[in-house]
């Protein structure tokens, strides 16, 4: 059996990747890293896979009204920002973006998912050396 | 049970009882890696990833079923734990998401083979290397003060709106918040910068994210060198002091480099 003892130095860069949320994970693998060429593409089984743009929109007449709110309650008390705001960002934005169909459903159950993320409730995949060089024993 | 092993399954033909299998690919890696027998992926239950070899690199991969669509958070969360624990340990160019062939002998045949030379080159030059994620994100309070401190036609509009309804207020509402987001849009560009100039001397190499969130300050990959991994913390420490008010830095990583191989 083994046990990845996290390691205790220093508090800054993490040695191990830190557990990132999913509105991380979705910017990171979604449209980027290499793609299978044209030419593979081919030979793809038809696998229904989602290619949802979840990049928020970032001017919107929504985002405006907000801010305008935020500034009206600035002096009058303390402005609850956070990440509920975000997930509601993320899923509209995909709804936004995406036609019916099964890749809708999965990024619905997806903004789900994304609630127990961040609530606490879904354990984050633990870290651990699952893929090393042979001659590193 | 339909096991036989057929070397070109036509596209789309579905065997009998469970659905079809594929070949979910994550990344190339050199052949000479060992994979954990825990180590598993995208699907509903999570697919044991093993390395399919072809000279000196290797793909890795594991089973799944084609009749179900991927993309539940766990598929993706999983693509990505995956990817950057291997690149941890080992290069590894990460492919993106839902990259599915249709057999192992398609993954050799059709992706490992013929860019066998430019993948093992690539291979060699990123070994060593890791990518870092640095994701800023402004105070609410503090950037709406610092907006207001700064801009008189803000704090005009401010007065007009305050404790008035939204309705009677719309059309200065929208000013005010059209101003803000330009304003932040403004100070972005600017810290955005200052967060490459920052890390440039400890850092390979950077790529300039778009924006994800309204208040997105700076959202910046950086390709980090091994040696390189103390002064990229030092200066982390140095711009969170600076930024501690009104900024939030985040650090994401290690992960694979999966914004510096994407021109290929």
């Amino acid at each position: 059996m083994t046990v990845t003892v996290p390691s205790g130095g220093g508090g800054g860069l993490p040695d191990r990747p830190s557990g990132s949320g999913l509105a991380d994970v979705i910017d990171t693998i979604l449209d980027k890293g290499l793609v299978i060429d044209a030419f593979v593409r081919v030979s793809l089984v038809g696998i229904e896979v989602l290619t949802i743009d979840a990049r928020v929109v970032v001017a919107s007449v929504d985002t405006y009204l907000r801010f305008a709110e935020a500034v009206n309650r600035l002096d009058l008390e303390q402005s609850k920002e956070g990440l509920p705001e975000l997930i509601g960002d993320v899923t509209q934005g995909v709804a936004h973006n995406k036609s019916k169909g099964v890749a809708q459903g999965v990024i619905e159950a997806a903004g789900e998912k994304l609630h127990d993320y961040i609530a606490g409730t879904v354990e984050e995949p633990e870290p651990e050396r699952r893929v090393r060089r042979r001659s590193g024993g | 049970m339909s096991s036989s092993t057929e070397t070109s399954r036509p596209v789309g033909a579905t065997a009998q009882g469970e659905g079809e299998i594929a070949c979910y690919v994550y990344g190339i890696v050199p052949e000479d890696v060992n994979i954990s027998p825990y180590a598993v992926g995208v699907g509903d239950p999570p697919g044991q990833v093993r390395l399919i070899r072809h000279g000196e690199i290797g793909a890795l991969v594991s089973d799944v079923v084609v009749d179900r669509p991927l993309g539940r958070a766990e598929d993706l969360v999983g693509h990505e734990a995956l990817l950057d624990g291997a690149a941890a340990e080992v290069p590894v160019l990460p492919l993106r998401f839902g990259a599915v062939l249709t057999s192992p002998e398609a993954v050799v045949g059709e992706l490992l083979e013929p860019h066998h030379d430019e993948f093992a080159a690539a291979l060699k030059e990123i070994e060593g290397h890791v990518q870092y994620v640095i994701r800023a994100t402004y105070g609410e309070r503090s950037v709406l003060h610092e907006i207001l401190a700064d801009n008189a036609e803000a704090r005009r509009l401010r007065d007009q709106i305050r404790g008035r309804p939204e309705d009677a207020t719309r059309g200065e509402r929208i000013r005010i918040g059209e101003l803000i987001t330009q304003a932040i849009a403004a100070k972005r560009e600017a810290d955005t910068q200052t967060v490459v100039d920052c890390f440039a001397t400890c850092t390979v190499a950077a790529v300039i994210r778009d924006a994800t969130h309204e208040r997105d300050a700076a959202n910046v990959a950086f390709m980090v060198r091994s040696d390189q991994k103390s002064d990229f913390e030092m200066v982390l420490g140095e711009l969170r002091r600076e930024w501690a008010d009104r900024i939030d830095v985040r650090v994401l990583g290690p992960m694979a480099v999966y914004d510096f191989v994407a021109s290929a």
